[in-house]
């Protein structure tokens, strides 16, 4: 019988140049780095003994012999994204590419990375889409119901303690959630990236996803906490827009958000390879 | 890659460790406060994973005030420091929390601070002098040949910088910023956020 186990058997029985991405899109797929030979790569860096009982609930199902078992290494997910936010004077700023990608094949240029948690909060999705969606939605339901239990709005901070709390406790079970939660409340514009290993911060920006190093690089420079609207609505979009350039996992369309005192409000979609060029342009002209 | 450094001094005790929190090469926060007060006057100076340190330090804060509400007295320093070794013990053979810690604190009875060094693995020692991470290796030997019983405020914060001079001069990985906090019997004070440039020669040098 073809079972999902003896389908992921073979495969991992198999040597790299049989694993192909191109099959079993309908099954459960492992996430993979986005390298030549992933498997060996995994093998190398990551430790055996230790992950191997971290994952015993996930490779139950395998019903693979003990030896076999230890041979094989925890493969995590690689977060081929990018995401930033930060927050400023007048409130934050979201700004998100669309990219999502399966090793080397564009699975799609319109993801929404961003979820929207109320009316004045907004959750930005890095890793796992499926990890990302399902709890970014459960916090906006556990977030409703906080609001009716309580008679009003609950605060970033606990809005994102929750979303802690409970990934905390998944925390060996093989998740990947790179998620930023950002919003308006009672204190200013609060920002917290919270994370699928139980840590959670709090700054005033962030940029997560494989980009996240080239557009920290344009953030960090043009990153002013008394920015006009217009200014750091133009940094977060020129900050993507230099991830995407950079990242062959980010791309597609950059969106931008904006929360402030009246909640959130989607400012722009722009296609991030045009965006680029457009920029040229405006400059070649202001040079002349 | 956490760095923190602490010592006892004449009715004292310092700690410092580097603000920085990050993800693997990259620095995601720059103010990050290692040094968590679980009362009045302890600190338990958390390195490690960001998630564990947090739960694991807010599960020994939230136990240590439900002691005091129930009993109406303060735990010593010594008893929260058996007490947090034990959660350490019993959590390792099931659900690990990895965080190196150090826990110094001030009782009002014995009107001395103290030390204690504890592990991920349920270790723990009273110690005058020590430091977690890549600095107990720069540092150990600092602390061996300069630190004495009962040094004063001065001399104390003088050696502590010397520590962190070395921190940032010999450690690849760079960590400039340092918060300093100090507990006596007035409590817990931040005494300096300090930005470490090793650039700056010596007047030796300078001179010759």
């Amino acid at each position: 019988m073809f079972t999902l186990g003896s389908v992921l058997d073979n495969e991992l029985k198999s040597t790299v140049e049989d694993f192909s991405f191109e099959t079993n899109f309908s099954t459960n797929q492992l996430m993979l780095p986005n390298i030549e030979k992933p498997f060996e790569f995994a093998q190398s860096i990551i430790g055996l003994e230790k992950d191997l009982q971290e994952n015993e609930n996930q490779l139950m199902f395998h019903q693979q012999k003990k030896e076999e078992r230890k041979e094989r290494a925890l493969i995590k997910g690689y977060k081929g994204t990018t995401t930033l936010a930060f927050i400023y004077e007048k409130g934050t700023v979201i700004a998100v590419d669309s990219r999502a990608t399966s090793g080397q094949y564009i699975a799609s240029q319109s993801v929404q990375k961003v979820v929207p948690i109320n009316s004045y909060m907004l959750g930005t999705l890095a890793g796992g889409a499926a990890d990302c969606q399902f709890f970014l939605a459960h916090l906006g339901r556990i977030c409703n119901l906080y609001e009716l239990r309580n008679n009003e709005t609950i605060s970033v901070a606990a809005a994102s303690k929750l979303l802690n709390n409970i990934l905390y406790s998944y925390r060996n079970y093989g998740l990947s959630v790179g998620s930023m939660i950002c919003g308006y409340d009672t204190r200013g514009p609060q920002l917290y990236y919270i994370d699928s290993d139980g840590s959670r911060l709090k700054n005033s920006l962030f940029s997560v996803g494989s980009g996240s190093p080239f557009a920290y690089g344009v953030l960090d420079a043009g990153y002013r906490w008394d920015l006009s609207k217009e200014e750091a609505l133009d940094l977060g979009r020129r900050a993507i827009c230099a991830a995407t350039f950079k990242d062959s996992y980010s791309g597609g369309t950059i969106k931008v958000y904006h929360i402030d005192e009246n909640g959130w409000v989607k400012i722009s979609d722009d296609d991030a390879s045009e965006l680029w060029y457009e920029y040229e342009k405006k400059e070649k002209k202001e040079k002349k | 890659m956490d760095s923190l450094v602490g010592f006892v001094g004449k009715n004292y005790v310092i700690m410092a460790g580097d603000t920085n929190a990050g993800r693997s090469i990259m620095r995601l926060k720059d103010d990050f406060d290692k040094l968590v007060p679980i009362d009045s006057h302890k600190i338990l100076a958390k390195s490690g994973e960001i998630g564990d340190g947090n739960q694991f330090c807010n599960l020994i804060i939230r136990n240590v005030s439900l002691y005091r509400i129930r009993n109406e007295t303060e735990l010593t320093t010594k008893s929260v420091a058996h007490y947090t070794r034990r959660q350490l013990a019993t959590a390792i053979r099931k659900n690990p929390y990895s965080v190196n810690l150090l826990l110094g604190g001030y009782d009002k009875k014995d009107q001395k601070g103290s030390l204690y060094y504890l592990d991920y693995l349920g270790s723990s020692k009273k110690i005058n002098y020590g430091a977690q991470g890549y600095a107990a290796l720069f540092v150990g030997s600092i602390l061996d040949r300069f630190w004495k019983e009962d040094l004063d405020f001065e001399d104390g914060l003088e050696l502590m910088k010397k520590c962190l001079r070395e921190v940032e001069k010999r450690l690849i990985i760079g960590t400039r910023c340092f918060l300093i906090k100090m507990i006596n019997s007035d409590g817990i004070s931040v005494v300096e956020k300090v930005m470490i440039n090793s650039e700056k020669k010596n007047e030796i040098e300078e001179e010759n």
